[in-house]
């Protein structure tokens, strides 16, 4: 693959990095002018949380005879903070934008009905026994698969024919598509108490959403297990063959924004309001650290300070620079354990803005191209070279970084341009 | 005043009501007095519950289920209400509308009265113990037993067998005549409305013994082909098993004349008349049915309690079901020897409180009147008919009533292009009305009908004209909630 990534331009725009419950009155155009088509091949978005290398935490602790436990701490329902620290970054964002519809529950009903509406349907072939959700009163398929731009990561398509359930499902598929499967599983049921929708949490036959849930966390797992096996190391056709302008949740930015432009015209916030603004390479901010937007309930306007973290105009070959505090640290940690011969860290988040991976973060430095050429790789299945990458950045993932475009390659892989 | 001797049975002339006293603010005679209850608690937590709101339209600000401030009509829906205290509460801040007594039924104060006083001043185990209280809960047991007799018209007491609920005494009967009686290449006739309960414990004998289940379709009249099932009778068909009123069509089957009919071709017959027995007069010597089931949740009595009722002669050739004590009459270490019918199929302490709850329920139900009930049913019956058939894209399963043709208080329905689930969820949701979506335990109905579930209201004596009123304005109001999506 030819490094030809070298004078990459980049306009950064500034758009309205809302938060998440003006999510649904913000319009973002990411208008991005890509010269060179191989800048798609940074623009994969993938999100990620960190992986663990030891197998899946189990999610529940077996617990002595209640009769004698001596605290109540291990049969208390677990803490809202713990809950949410355990979900995916993309499926925090949805139960902030549901906190922040409001408390009026039939206005949470058309949102979930809003979200069912956004899940394209499911391929006929799919919709069999072996996709079937057992335990609900509709009928459910969901269907995992590896990620084809990012093996290491599951996506998910569900349908349903009730239209409630649509909705409880396209919140798992956009939630949780685009995240390894020990991430998924790490999920806590009880994170739906937060969205306010009354749906109960006893197990039963019939509780779809748990169910669901479960299923989507059993098949990650299974197609974790079976990538794990035959990744293939020929990442020639690592970049063929995806629309790009789609992103893993199956959402085109643009549409999205269309969608909610035109579904929610009625409301208070309705105007679209988003700037454009050309920003030029020094400015960086800090990020805020969960990533999470700093204040809910601002207004709907601009806040003409918001930083975005903007673009390279040069991408050196070798490093890059000022691509502010994020951009440094991934640098510095690939850095000390990589040595590589070849580093380049872009900052792209915001291509990303607009869509619910990353609305509610305001300051950008949440999504990024990586590309690595190390001696490190050496030996190690493309699935193993990302891993490797996410654990050494673990600590960004946990602190805002939605996602990241891994380009791992061996020195003896790359092709010295002539 | 000890016994000397220790009876198992108590003549049938000793009464209930001397065996727990119960004050008279509770009988169910009060029921009938106009004003609410003479029970000063009773009537407060009445009026904090009640909107007294003169409209019950649905609009966005009192989406709530209002009953009238000064009832003109004293159906029997007004004048029971405020027997069942569970009939007061909100639901999602709104008023319960509970339409979903076909699954089960809500209970009178008199049958939890009823239960409490059983606990508090008679419980002790039945059949066994000469002590003052065991005889007083042995009689009051066997008093109970006596009661459900009467109540279906039976014979004899003896062919009262408790159960813990119908599904039990099918598998009683299906483990125990069934096993005895059927062998490879006879034939079961069902239809295709049956009731899961009705269903499966005849796959599970017919597999073991190598019988075959038949099943009858419906008309285009959504009721059971009874052209069909006369052909379908044969000298091999060994037992028809059949619902009197089916859960989710409404409709009710002659089931006088089908009896007949399968005893002509020398088959054995069973009702389920779940759904029939707490709405109407059911005469055993009538219908003439070898087998009849019924549960006593679905006719305001406690769950954990039902019954078979079978004929004598058959009861007392059947082999038992399930072993333990009290069905017993001798134990040995190799062997035992077992009681008479009904003991014989009582293994075990049984749900002696249930009971008497049950029999309270009766009574309850029988100082209203069975005639009383059913016709009143009948009116709400046809009413929730045309009410709901009203609303645009609204199918109905189950024929249309007539003079000739009676339905049953309840509806199963589906809207177009809308899931039925979805439509309980927000009638439940945003109106407090509960109904019911799925596939009633019914799902070879549903295959047939072409549908994966349904919807379904269903009444009881408790519910008015104007919940009926509520009910089908919050469907519209629902259906307008979903259509955007569609």
């Amino acid at each position: 693959m030819a490094a030809t990534s070298a004078s990459l331009r980049l306009f950064s725009q500034k758009v309205l990095q809302s938060p998440t419950r003006k999510l649904h009155t913000s319009f973002s155009k990411a208008l991005i002018l890509i010269p060179n088509s191989l800048f798609y091949l940074f623009a994969s978005p993938i999100s990620f949380q960190r992986l663990s290398k030891s197998s899946p935490q189990p999610i529940v602790r077996p617990r002595s005879h209640p009769q004698q436990q001596q605290s109540a701490s291990s049969s208390d329902p677990p803490a809202d903070d713990a809950v949410v620290n355990l979900l995916p970054p993309a499926l925090r964002e949805i139960v902030a934008l549901f906190q922040s519809v409001g408390d009026d529950p039939k206005a949470k009903y058309q949102q979930l009905l809003h979200y069912g509406s956004q899940l394209p349907p499911l391929d006929p072939r799919f919709k069999n026994d072996e996709h079937r959700v057992r335990g609900c009163v509709s009928q459910v398929w969901v269907r995992a698969f590896p990620d084809p731009a990012d093996p290491a990561v599951v996506r998910f398509e569900a349908d349903s024919d009730s239209s409630l359930t649509k909705g409880l499902a396209a919140l798992l598929v956009f939630g949780l598509s685009g995240y390894p499967a020990p991430v998924i599983s790490r999920v806590l049921p009880e994170f739906v108490l937060l969205l306010g929708l009354r749906q109960s949490l006893t197990p039963s036959r019939n509780n779809g959403f748990l169910n669901m849930l479960k299923i989507m966390q059993e098949k990650a797992l299974q197609v974790h297990n079976t990538v794990e096996g035959d990744c293939s190391d020929d990442y020639d056709d690592y970049h063929d063959d995806r629309d790009l302008t789609i992103n893993v949740n199956g959402w085109r930015p643009l549409d999205y924004a269309a969608a909610k432009n035109e579904d929610y015209s009625s409301s208070a916030d309705a105007e679209a309001r988003f700037v454009l603004k050309e920003k030029d390479a020094s400015l960086a901010r800090e990020n805020d650290m969960d990533g999470h937007a700093k204040d809910e309930d601002d207004s709907a306007l601009v806040d003409g300070d918001e930083a975005e973290a903007e673009a390279e105009a040069d991408v050196p070959l070798i490093l890059s620079s000022g691509t502010g505090g994020r951009g440094e640290r991934i640098k510095e940690l690939l850095q000390s354990s990589l040595s590589p011969v070849e580093l380049d860290v872009e900052d792209i988040s915001h291509l990303h803005s607009g869509h619910a991976g990353i609305a509610g973060s305001r300051s950008g430095e949440t999504h990024f191209n990586v590309k690595v050429v190390s001696a490190g790789f050496e030996g190690k299945s493309l699935v193993k070279r990302h891993r490797l990458v996410y654990d050494l950045l673990h600590d960004e993932l946990q602190s805002g970084l939605h996602a990241l475009s891994i380009d791992a390659k061996t020195p003896s892989e790359v092709k010295q341009p002539s | 005043m000890a016994a000397l001797c220790h009876f198992s049975f108590v003549p049938s002339h000793l009464s209930l009501s001397k065996l727990f006293p119960i004050s008279r603010q509770q009988s169910p005679f009060h029921a009938l007095n106009l004003t609410t209850s003479s029970n000063p608690s009773l009537a407060a937590a009445d009026s904090q519950s009640r909107l007294w709101s003169p409209s019950f339209s649905v609009t966005a600000s009192t989406t709530a289920f209002a009953p009238p401030e000064h009832s003109e009509s004293t159906s029997l829906g007004d004048i029971t209400r405020s027997d069942f205290p569970i009939l007061g509460q909100n639901v999602n801040g709104r008023t319960l509308v509970y339409m979903d007594s076909a699954a089960t039924s809500q209970k009178p104060n008199y049958v939890l009265q009823a239960i409490r006083e059983y606990y508090e001043s008679s419980n002790s185990n039945v059949h066994r113990g000469v002590h003052y209280l065991s005889q007083k809960a042995t009689t009051a047991y066997e008093n109970a037993r006596e009661k459900v007799a009467a109540f279906i018209n039976a014979s004899d007491h003896r062919e009262i067998v408790f159960t813990r609920n119908a599904t039990e005494a099918i598998n009683l009967v299906a483990n125990s005549w069934g096993d005895v009686n059927l062998g490879s290449g006879d034939e079961i006739l069902l239809t295709v409305a049956e009731h899961h309960s009705a269903i499966v414990p005849w796959q599970i004998v017919a597999q073991k013994k190598g019988a075959i289940l038949k099943y009858v379709g419906l008309t285009a009249d959504d009721v059971p082909d009874i052209e069909q099932f006369k052909e379908s009778l044969s000298k091999k068909t060994k037992l028809v098993v059949t619902h009197h009123v089916s859960n989710t069509l409404g409709s009710a089957l002659p089931i006088e004349e089908i009896v007949v009919w399968s005893h002509n071709v020398g088959a054995k017959v069973l009702v389920d008349a779940c759904q029939s027995v707490p709405h109407m007069l059911v005469d055993v010597q009538k219908i003439d049915a070898d087998f009849l089931v019924a549960s006593s949740h679905k006719m305001c009595g406690p769950t954990g309690i039902g019954f078979l009722y079978g004929k004598i002669d058959l009861l007392s050739s059947m082999p038992p079901f399930l072993g333990g004590g009290e069905m017993i009459a001798d134990v040995f270490q190799d062997y035992s020897t077992y009681a008479e019918p009904p003991l014989r199929f009582e293994a075990g302490t049984p749900a002696i409180a249930e009971a008497i709850g049950l029999a309270a329920a009766i009574e309850y139900l029988s100082s209203i009147g069975m005639q009383r009930i059913h016709d009143y049913e009948r009116e709400l019956a046809n009413y929730l008919y045309n009410s709901l058939t009203s609303v645009p894209n609204v199918r109905v399963y189950g024929p249309a009533p007539s003079k000739i043709i009676h339905r049953a208080a309840l509806c199963s329905f589906n809207v177009e292009n809308i899931h039925p689930t979805d439509i309980a969820t927000i009638l439940d949701d945003q109106y407090g009305v509960a109904i019911r979506s799925g596939h009633h335990c019914a799902q070879p109905l549903h295959r047939y009908l072409g549908v994966n579930a349904s919807a379904r209201a269903s009444l009881y004596f408790y519910n008015t004209k104007a919940e009926v009123d509520f009910f089908v304005e919050a469907l519209k109001a629902t259906i307008d909630f979903f259509t955007p999506y569609k």
